[in-house]
């Protein structure tokens, strides 16, 4: 799966360690998910979806080999 | 409300404290057989096969037993438990996956280490693998996991 993250928080103007904080997680998760290392869960999803305030297929999108 | 099986953050800090004098302990009264007579009880057991020649097998029966070995056994197991099972300090959805990845990692370690002592390693050494193999699935855990962990606060140690 990818996602737009970085671009996101690029666009907000925060850094990693911010964004964090707003969702609650530690900073090393937003870098992992930022690097495609982890997948998050649905309700984080929509965490970062509601502080970026986009839909959250704004963010996110599936790759063909999500289908595998 | 989530049920994650976790201890909170200071408990880690207990663990260590407990688990390393005990383990220490542990290890000289097993190589030095150490068993001081004021320890010394009476205490219910199960089953009970005696190494006498007659072999007696009973169930249910008091026994004397030095127990020194038992309350150093069990401050082990319950202080890897803390160090193993306490959160993180941020623990979140991703240190919890990385958490349980651990734990199966350690579990198939644990067991293919156990495999390879089955079959090469004999008679009263393999009782010395047995002892050690009640505690060494969560301290692979314990490795593993903390390992894990370091790794990645490293790689997110640099933020572009």
């Amino acid at each position: 799966m990818k996602n737009s993250i970085k671009v996101e928080r690029a666009k907000k103007n925060i850094t990693q360690a911010e964004l964090a904080k707003l969702a609650k997680v530690s900073r090393q998760t937003i870098n992992a998910m930022e690097l495609g290392k982890y997948v998050p869960s649905t309700v984080l999803a929509l965490r970062l979806a509601q502080i970026f305030e986009v839909e959250i297929s704004e963010i996110f999108t599936l790759e063909d080999s999500d289908w595998d | 409300m989530k049920l994650n099986f976790l201890f909170p953050n200071k408990f880690k800090r207990i663990g260590w404290f407990t688990l390393i004098p005990s383990a220490i302990i542990g290890l000289l009264i097993l190589i030095y057989e150490y068993e001081p007579s004021f320890l010394d009880f009476n205490v219910p057991a199960i089953f009970v096969d005696e190494l006498t020649f007659t072999a007696n097998k009973k169930t249910f029966r008091m026994v004397t037993n030095n127990i020194l070995n038992e309350i150093l056994g069990v401050l082990i197991i319950i202080s890897t438990f803390l160090v193993a099972f306490s959160k993180e300090k941020s623990e979140d959805e991703y240190i919890s996956k990385i958490r349980f990845e651990s734990l199966a990692w350690a579990v198939y370690f644990n067991y293919a280490i156990l495999i390879l002592t089955l079959l090469f390693i004999y008679d009263f050494a393999f009782l010395w693998v047995m002892v050690f193999n009640m505690f060494t699935v969560l301290l692979f855990f314990i490795v593993r996991f903390n390992w894990q962990i370091s790794k990645l606060k490293k790689s997110a140690s640099y933020e572009e």
